[in-house]
């Protein structure tokens, strides 16, 4: 049985690594045409490692930033300490958090106007989204 | 930029969690959605960072092609600012 959950957990690792070396290699393609130089594979391949191992110290410091806050479900607010040694990187994800709470700020107004408005007019469609926004911030 | 998350050239909230949670010693740790959506930016970041500084390394050496040696030259301050 352990071995099995062993090979499973490992089957998972090669799953990730292989979606991380994928969205790596995207990237890089971006800043290739940025900056007109070329990267080898090897290259690419090694970004990819070093990535896949920093998640590792990023997701340890954010159920310990958590847990230090008596919480056990990392928010916004531990990425942000995640993010406090350089300045401009950390002013960058402010900006960005800040973006994501006035979205759902807005959303959640939206909901609020459709289910107040015409409950009963809704169109299939409309009720589909409403639905997949649901499930959505169920997320969490 | 682009759009937050997913789409084009960026990181899938769901590829986050998992990778998260790989990594999380206690089971009840959980991530919630905004964080999720930031944890993918912030590796963004991470990933194009990277590529850029040993681009840079590259040019400053006059070549046209980034490989390792460039990148190992880069990454001790990499690792340094995250």
């Amino acid at each position: 049985m352990a071995a099995a959950g062993g090979e499973q957990q490992q089957m998972l690792t090669q799953r990730l690594k292989a979606a991380v070396h994928y969205t790596v290699g995207c990237l890089c393609q971006e800043v290739e045409e940025d900056k007109d130089v070329q990267f080898s594979k090897q290259s690419i391949a090694a970004i990819s490692e070093i990535t896949f191992r920093q998640c590792e110290i990023f997701a340890r410091d954010l159920e310990m930033f958590a847990r230090h806050a008596k919480r056990t479900t990392v928010t916004t607010e531990d990425v942000k300490l995640l993010a406090r040694r350089s300045n401009s990187l950390l002013k960058y994800i402010t900006q960005k958090s800040e973006e994501l709470a006035s979205s759902n700020m807005e959303q959640k107004e939206k909901k609020k106007k459709k289910s107040s408005a015409a409950k009963g007019e809704r169109t299939p469609g409309e009720q589909e989204a409403a639905v997949t926004e649901n499930e959505d911030s169920n997320m969490a | 930029m682009e759009e937050r998350g997913g789409g084009a050239g960026g990181f899938r909230k769901d590829t986050v969690d998992r990778l998260l949670r790989l990594h999380f010693r206690d089971g009840r740790t959980r991530v919630s959605a905004d964080a999720q959506l930031l944890m993918a930016e912030l590796l963004k970041v991470f990933v194009r960072e990277a590529a850029a500084r040993a681009a840079r390394q590259a040019q400053a050496e006059d070549l046209n092609k980034v490989d390792i040696e460039q990148l190992e030259k880069v990454l001790p301050q990499l690792l340094l600012d995250f």
